[in-house]
């Protein structure tokens, strides 16, 4: 356990880099607001409404053939790591496992998802 | 070594931690130094020897020191690297904007989530076999006790790796989010969809490695792949001859896909100036875009910290198992100690530099292509390739 509480302190420690970071900066830093100052940046240009609005269908698209791939990767680390102990009933399985993911592969190629038009 | 109480690796534990964060605060601006002077040196030119200012103030100061380092024999060839000085009083002394529209919470933690992300990894990479020092019995609470290469040796160390890793893509998008405004926000998309898509292959071929030696754990991979023998908790592994070919192709792979997660070139998408102004970060200012950048490079030395530790020699001087050639009893290069580590580190490093100089950028709609249609069936194959290796091997 205390492997992992030191990594726990670690990411504590590192959390106080950006709080003195700001802190340091609160004081340091010279402060001339001014309205046109805290517009958006856009070349010059008033920025009409907000920057959130609908953006392409294909970033979504990635991100949910990324979730599959990334549940994969996860999948084959333990079959990774007992490769050896598993022998041919593991590779047998991993197998199944890959070709049904594989059939989704391209599946989506075939579908053209994987196209970035 | 008897057990240790709470205070005992509490305390050790501290130390450690701010050690390592001394090591990346000299290392971000030895790498910022050597990048600039790199390229230069690569496109022949003398890369950055003074910086504005003239001889006022500050920077005046800081300029006549250069000046003399150009007068030494050796000194000359770091001559800028005193700027980082002045880099730094810059950061720190610029005014704070944060954009009216601006969600004012998430603007201010996107680029800490991104800097926790990338420190709390380095905390699981084994930069030493053997302790670096021991504290003399005098020093209070620790005295007597090693002061260990890595923070924490955990078993699995590379799986807690790229968990902890893939954090830091929140960092970006939340940022681009955060701004409100158009150029940061289709930076942090296109930038979440770049890491997002190499994360995938970049997996797959760190998975090689551990279908060969099956450990997860940073220095039994190390001992591993110098050719030695180890005991994992899967059983004895030692790597065959043949195991370099699957490790060879991974590690390119790997090179490929960390250039891509860490968003360098030729892969720096979010932050194609002509497109996109400065991407994500477009409306960061003063130390707030510091913590990006610095987070930007921490992540580039872990990735060099994996390729060294995983793929190439570790903690020793011939990469891919080659080691085994050298028997231990030959002083330095027959042994393991923290130098090669740096060394391997560095020439990580070096390609990251090299590499910039020398290619140009790809487009989106390539990028995408290389990562989804070439290197996820690619890295797939390889890892068949090094599961064959160790099934008749």
């Amino acid at each position: 356990m205390r492997a992992y509480a030191a990594i726990l302190l670690l990411a504590l420690v590192a959390a106080c880099i950006p709080v003195a970071v700001w802190t340091l900066a609160y004081f340091v830093a010279p402060k001339f607001p001014n309205p046109t100052k805290a517009t958006n940046y856009e070349c010059g240009i008033t920025s009409p409404g907000e920057a959130r609005e609908k953006f392409h269908v294909r970033y979504y698209l990635i991100a949910v053939m990324f979730l599959v791939f990334d549940v994969e990767s996860v999948f084959l680390f333990p079959f990774a790591v007992q490769f050896k102990e598993l022998a041919l009933f593991g590779i047998i399985e991993i197998g199944i496992f890959l070709f049904l993911l594989l059939f989704g592969y391209f599946y989506i190629w075939k579908k053209g998802a994987l196209n970035w038009e | 070594m008897t057990a240790m109480t709470l205070t005992q690796s509490f305390v050790t534990a501290l130390l450690q931690i701010v050690v390592l964060a001394l090591f990346v605060f000299v290392a971000v601006p030895v790498i910022v130094f050597a990048e600039r002077k790199v390229i230069g040196y690569v496109q022949l030119r003398l890369g950055y020897t003074r910086i504005a200012g003239g001889l006022h103030g500050v920077t005046g100061g800081l300029n006549r020191l250069m000046w003399w380092m150009g007068k030494l024999p050796f000194f000359s060839i770091l001559r800028g690297f005193p700027s980082f000085i002045a880099d730094g009083i810059k950061l720190f002394t610029k005014e704070d904007i944060v954009p009216e529209k601006a969600d004012w919470w998430v603007f201010h933690f996107a680029p800490a989530i991104s800097v926790v992300a990338a420190f709390t990894v380095l905390g699981i990479v084994s930069f030493s076999p053997a302790p670096l020092w021991t504290w003399p019995a005098a020093v209070p609470i620790v005295g007597g006790l090693p002061f260990a290469g890595v923070i924490s040796d955990v078993n699995v160390g590379l799986l807690m790796l790229v968990g902890v890793a893939s954090v830091g893509v929140y960092g970006i998008v939340l940022g681009g989010w955060a701004s409100n405004s158009k150029y940061p926000l289709l930076g942090g998309l296109r930038s979440a969809a770049q890491i997002v898509s190499y994360e995938v292959p970049l997996t797959f071929s760190l998975l090689v490695p551990v279908v060969l030696s099956g450990t997860l754990n940073f220095t039994q991979m190390s001992q591993y792949l110098s050719g030695a023998p180890i005991q994992t908790s899967a059983g004895p592994a030692q790597m065959p001859a043949l195991a370099i070919l699957p490790l060879f192709i991974g590690f390119f792979i790997y090179l490929t896909c960390g250039f891509a997660e860490t968003n360098r070139v030729p892969f720096d998408l979010p932050e194609a100036e002509t497109e996109l102004v400065a991407g994500f970060h477009t409306e960061y200012t003063g130390m707030k875009f510091g913590l990006f950048y610095l987070a930007e490079y921490a992540n580039m030395i872990i990735v060099a910290a994996v390729a060294a530790a995983f793929f190439l020699g570790g903690h020793h001087f011939l990469p891919f198992g080659l080691q085994r050639f050298i028997p231990p009893s030959v002083p330095v290069v027959g042994g393991a100690s923290f130098g090669w580590f740096l060394l391997w580190m560095a020439l990580i490093l070096f390609s990251y530099l090299w590499v910039r100089a020398t290619l140009p950028r790809y487009r989106y709609d390539q990028l995408m292509h290389v990562g989804w249609k070439w290197l996820i069936p690619l890295s797939l194959a390889n890892l068949c390739l090094a599961a064959l290796v160790r099934y008749f091997a």
